[in-house]
């Protein structure tokens, strides 16, 4: 009942919508179905009540209120769509075309503006500044490594200055000058060089700061959108994978609000180059003497298979810690009883925190599945289990690319090779090598620093005969007669989730688009 | 009095009394005129006390708003947990008024003793004198005279021998209308850009640093002496109109006047005789139209001129607006197109560039005007400067663009065959376009 | 901080001090920026990207958010000005009372070119300002520091004869 006495009930738009008391009705709409239009307000950010884009009636209060920053009362009866206020959103419309460029057809945000959006939706079909009245004119300027600030197209949300000051707490951009001669402005000195930086890109509801990576690259309509999580780090970002003819173009945050909010940093955001890389191993690939051929898939997986069927000793698994919970846990499985599975990560010293959100940063730990590979029974003990190659019965390397081990050491044991792409060390020792794709290409999971394990999907399809890693380890683990093939990723966490105590009740399903805690995780930075 | 002339027998002189006394400037000067005895009197009174004391005398906001100025600080919280603070504003930036410049410039002492009533009603021990960044000759007269009272012990941190401590302190401005707006002269202070803020929270609960804080016109702070030197009683008994104005206003009467400056009278004084007996116009001219509360209040022809009432009813009365009493008088001479071209300027030069609206729509009105001015414009314009005016009003954080529009739509209304006149070509172009 | 090297630093020695007494009567650094910039004016005539960067240090500020700042308000100069700053009213009631008539006698009889311009001798520079508040004393002026009330287009010349 406790509940009920915070929730507070009105009507928007006739119809009646409970929420949580201090709700914004702008907050309450989206609730009840209902878009009022806005571009100052930014759910990730402080209300500026500026633009008055979303002005709305209501009932009993003479004004037309902003819908951003006025909060519910009961019984309240919101009209988004009453004469007064879409006048008064058609007159903001207005005035905020009367300087611009109109410049879509050269605009990297044609097709995702929500100036062009409203202006469908609800603006004047034609505008009152003739052609004879002069428009605002200021060059584009250079704001950073990767932004640009075409001022012309600015509307002065403050959205990218409000980001600036209240999430990354370094207030490198402002609004300059005052009136129509507004901007948005940095100091010569300073450039907006923040880890954080891009984001004011994906904030800004106009084409008005622009990535230079993705500079007419590509129209927003081109693109297909894929949920996923970035491999930068541990953080794991929930983003959205950009795609057009098979190849991710732009990578950008997806909202959540337990990791990563609506931000994500700009490493994690430029450094997507790799999951289009072409040379890849393509095809399964057997040992003819000195040579590596290609084989298809039962060749391979029989070969495969015949490395680990009997084996004695140990079977060390080098993994690496940017594979999927699932392959970590398969790659497991194939080596049974003998398993020795290791891992090593990049750790860099500094963290790029987003300051002011709490628990957000860009780690200094490199890899995105750090978690999944403890929960999965790896351990970081990677010179350790190198060391103790030429002892064991058989190595199986999940996408580790071997740098610094010495051919030697491979030598002497029989190496199962799975993987994306093919270093030369692998090639001269790989008895039977396996292709899988990359992030981009399958479904899987990642489990991130704080133990949320979160789903990523398809955006690409793998290039030549690759395929997903659960199928590949899930057709060799049938190929050793230790369990069906399996059809999915979801197949292969449900295996995951019944023989990984710390996984437990988690199903593939319930982890939907916004992942879930393992039980019992311990929190980031505790001694595991 | 009607400084810089000679008093006229129909003011009644309270805040002016001294204008043109230099010898009230003083510390001693302003003593042995009566001052810092209200002072002494009301920091023996407990604070809800002086407040009441204002309330009762009816005084109401004199920077423009009229809001009742004893209801204003009875919002500040009563339990004090956080420091409370008195922000006087003396960024008196509205054309056609320059009556806070007068008072601070001949007594300053009045400002200060009426600062130090207040910070102790609301229970502040820092308050800010925000002086605009023009006016030099104030800022220096103030700060010489908060020297002198902190000299004298009247300020600091045993006010009046009272065990008080009251600072109080000059903040300059440095260029810009819109921190004459109380949340934007808060931001001014905190250092920010003067940008208005919305409301809600108030001031009262989140003010300047985030602090409890009330903002007063410099004539309202100083009418607080005279209030609690005379009684409230006395101050509501000035009152020739709405008994809801009381008490002494300073009018600044300039323009097409032939004696501009600022008149003392009574609340609900007839504006005929502010502008024909006392301002006087010029010889052979003839009244045309009136803003009688600053640049920012809808124009009214002579008719309604004739008609008004100077209180905040009777201002409306006539379809327009008190303010904060610029009173600004156009004579026959006045070409009304030109000047209100000229008001628009002014507003979208100090727009603060937060809300479209204003943004936009003031420098959008602008050019219109001078289309029309320059023999360009379209009867449709006309009809788009209206529009242009409902979009520019009542939507905003504060109210600057309104005050673009009032201007403009209200002399569209009065004297469109002007704005005719240039677009049909019955008049020759006043400007050329650049 | 990058600096052409000539820059001098404003906030040493008594500046400095004032700056610290300033300091006191806020409960933030930042409400001192509008006093410290007035400092800075006083000291270099105008507000460079440079000062700007000192007095962020000095208060614990960004760059960019001082410049946002030294942007909203009109009297700091964002370049170097004459050595006599003019400023003439053209508000409203002072346009009614001739202060365009003003406004080109100063253009005459200073030499500069064109509003905002100094002169070739770098004595003057002359700019409209918006209401100076002093309405009833059309036209108001303001040099440098001096408010001058009531000015005519006659004294114009005589007025700029005590400013050498």
């Amino acid at each position: 009942m406790a509940e009920q006495h915070d929730m507070v009930t009105l009507t928007i738009e006739g119809a009646p919508v409970s929420v949580p008391k201090g709700t914004t009705i702008l907050e309450a709409a989206k609730r009840a179905g209902v878009l009022i239009p806005h571009y100052c307000y930014h759910p990730g950010l402080p209300v500026a009540g500026v633009c008055r884009m979303c002005l709305v009636q209501v009932d009993g209060v003479p004004k037309l209120q902003i819908a951003c920053a006025t909060p519910v009362t009961a019984g309240q009866v919101v009209r988004v769509f009453a004469p007064e206020a879409t006048e008064a959103r058609k007159g903001v419309l207005e005035f905020l075309l009367i300087n611009h460029p109109l410049d879509c057809p050269i605009c990297d945000q044609a097709g995702e503006c929500e100036l062009q959006d409203y202006v469908f939706q609800e603006g004047r079909a034609r505008t009152r500044y003739t052609p004879t009245y002069p428009k605002r004119y200021n060059p584009v300027e250079d704001f950073g490594p990767d932004i640009l600030y075409v001022a012309n197209r600015c509307i002065l949300c403050t959205r990218c200055v409000r980001f600036m000051e209240h999430a990354a707490e370094e207030p490198v951009l402002n609004v300059s000058e005052r009136g129509d001669r507004a901007y948005i402005g940095v100091h010569p000195d300073h450039p907006l060089d923040h880890p954080w930086a891009g984001n004011v890109v994906d904030v800004c509801p106009v084409g008005s700061l622009i990535s230079k990576d993705f500079l007419h690259k590509a129209r927003a309509w081109e693109l297909d959108k894929t949920g996923s999580i970035c491999p930068g780090c541990s953080q794991g970002c929930n983003v959205a994978l950009e795609t057009r003819q098979n190849a991710v173009v732009r990578v950008r945050p997806r909202p959540n609000a337990a990791v990563n909010r609506y931000f994500m940093c700009d490493h994690g955001r430029l450094n997507y180059r790799w999951l289009n890389r072409g040379d890849r191993i393509e095809a399964p690939l057997v040992r003819r003497g000195a040579e590596l051929v290609a084989a298809d898939w039962d060749d391979a997986l029989r070969q495969a298979a015949e490395v680990f069927a009997g084996v004695g000793g140990d079977v060390v698994v080098l993994a690496s810690p940017g594979a999927s919970t699932e392959a970590l846990f398969l790659a497991r499985e194939i080596a049974g009883a003998g398993f020795r599975g290791a891992f090593r990560v990049e750790r860099v010293q500094e963290e790029h925190p987003l300051a002011g959100v709490p628990n957000l940063a860009l780690r200094g730990e490199r890899s995105p599945n750090v978690r999944g590979a403890l929960v999965t029974g790896y351990t970081e003990g990677f010179a350790d289990a190198v060391a103790a190659l030429p002892k064991a019965g058989a190595v199986l390397v999940l996408d580790e690319r071997l740098a610094g081990v010495a051919p030697a050491v491979l030598a002497s044991t029989p190496v199962v090779y799975v993987g994306t792409v093919l270093p030369d060390g692998v090639r001269a020792a790989a008895r039977v090598v396996l292709p899988i794709a990359n992030v981009a290409e399958e479904d899987g999971t990642f489990v991130n620093r704080d133990g949320r394990v979160q789903r990523y999907f398809q955006a690409k399809s793998a290039p030549g005969m690759a395929r997903p890693a659960w199928w590949v380890l899930g057709e060799l683990r049938a190929a050793l007669d230790r369990g069906e093939p399996l059809a999915s990723a979801a197949e292969a966490f449900d295996l995951l989730a019944a023989a990984t105590d710390a996984v437990g009740a988690l199903t593939y399903d319930a982890l939907g688009t916004r992942g879930a805690v393992l039980e019992r995780a311990t929190p980031a930075g505790a001694p595991r | 009095m009607g400084f810089p002339h000679k008093p006229h027998p129909k003011e009644t002189v309270v805040l002016s009394q001294y204008f043109g006394d230099p010898e009230a400037r003083s510390y001693t000067g302003w003593v042995k005129r009566g001052g810092y005895t209200a002072l002494k009197t009301a920091l023996g009174m407990p604070p809800a006390g002086v407040t009441d004391l204002v309330k009762e005398s009816g005084l109401r906001g004199r920077g423009g708003a009229g809001f009742p100025t004893g209801m204003k600080w009875s919002f500040m919280p009563k339990e004090k947990t956080k420091p409370h603070y008195l922000c006087c504003n003396a960024d008196e930036s509205e054309p056609g008024t320059f009556k806070d410049r007068e008072i601070m410039r001949w007594t300053p002492h009045a400002l200060i003793e009426g600062c130090a009533i207040a910070m102790h009603a609301i229970q502040a021990e820092v308050g800010y004198i925000y002086i605009r960044g023009e006016f030099t000759e104030p800022i220096r007269i103030m700060q010489a005279a908060l020297d002198e009272a902190y000299q004298e012990g009247a300020l600091g941190p045993n006010a009046l021998g009272s065990g008080k401590r009251l600072d109080l302190y000059v903040h300059r401005g440095a260029g810009a209308y819109i921190c004459g707006e109380e949340t934007a002269l808060m931001n001014s202070i905190e250092g920010k850009r003067g940008n208005p803020r919305i409301r809600p929270p108030f001031p009262a609960q989140v003010g300047v640093f985030g602090m409890p804080t009330t903002v007063n016109n410099v004539e309202t702070i100083t009418a607080v002496v005279h209030i609690v030197n005379r009684g409230s009683a006395w101050y509501k008994s000035l009152a020739l109109g709405n008994p809801k104005s009381t008490g002494t206003k300073l009018f600044s009467v300039c323009g097409h006047v032939a004696r501009p400056g600022n008149y003392e009278v009574t609340a609900g004084f007839p504006l005929r005789d502010l502008i024909y007996d006392m301002a006087g116009l010029r010889p052979g001219r003839t009244l045309k139209a009136v803003q009688p509360g600053g640049s920012s209040v809808p124009i009214i022809n002579r008719e309604e001129a004739e008609a008004c009432l100077l209180d905040y009813e009777g201002c409306v009365a006539v379809n327009t607006m008190l303010g904060s009493g610029g009173l600004i008088v156009y004579d026959d001479t006045a070409d009304m197109v030109y000047q209100v071209m000229r008001l628009a300027r002014f507003y979208a030069h100090e727009s603060c560039a937060q809300c479209t609206q204003c943004r936009e729509g003031t420098g959008w009105t602008v050019r219109i005007l001078e289309r029309i001015l320059a023999g360009k414009g379209k009867m449709e314009d006309l009809a788009l400067l209206e529009d242009l005016g409902e979009q520019m009003t009542g939507k905003t954080i504060c109210v600057l663009s309104d005050s673009c529009a009032a201007p403009v739509v209200s002399a569209m209304k009065r004297f469109r065959p002007e704005f005719e006149a240039y677009i049909t070509g019955a008049r020759k172009p006043a400007l050329a376009l650049a | 901080m990058k600096t052409t090297g000539e820059y001098q630093p404003v906030f040493t020695g008594p500046r400095r001090a004032q700056l610290d007494a300033l300091l006191t009567r806020y409960p933030t650094k930042r409400a001192a920026l509008l006093p410290a910039l007035w400092l800075v004016q006083e000291a270099h005539g105008w507000v460079s990207d440079e000062s700007m960067v000192e007095v962020a240090e000095t208060l614990e500020l960004t760059p960019a958010y001082v410049k946002g700042v030294v942007t909203f308000y009109t009297m700091y100069h964002q370049h170097p000005v004459g050595r006599h700053f003019i400023q003439v009213c053209t508000t409203t009631p002072c346009h009614l009372c001739g202060a365009e008539g003003v406004v080109e006698a100063f253009l005459k009889h200073t030499g500069c070119a064109d509003l905002g311009a100094t002169s070739p001798d770098g004595r003057f520079t002359v700019v409209e300002v918006e209401c100076l508040g002093a309405c009833g004393f059309a036209t108001p002026v303001l040099v440098d520091e001096d408010f001058i009330e009531g000015v005519t287009a006659e004294q114009v010349p005589a007025l700029l004869r005590r400013y050498p």
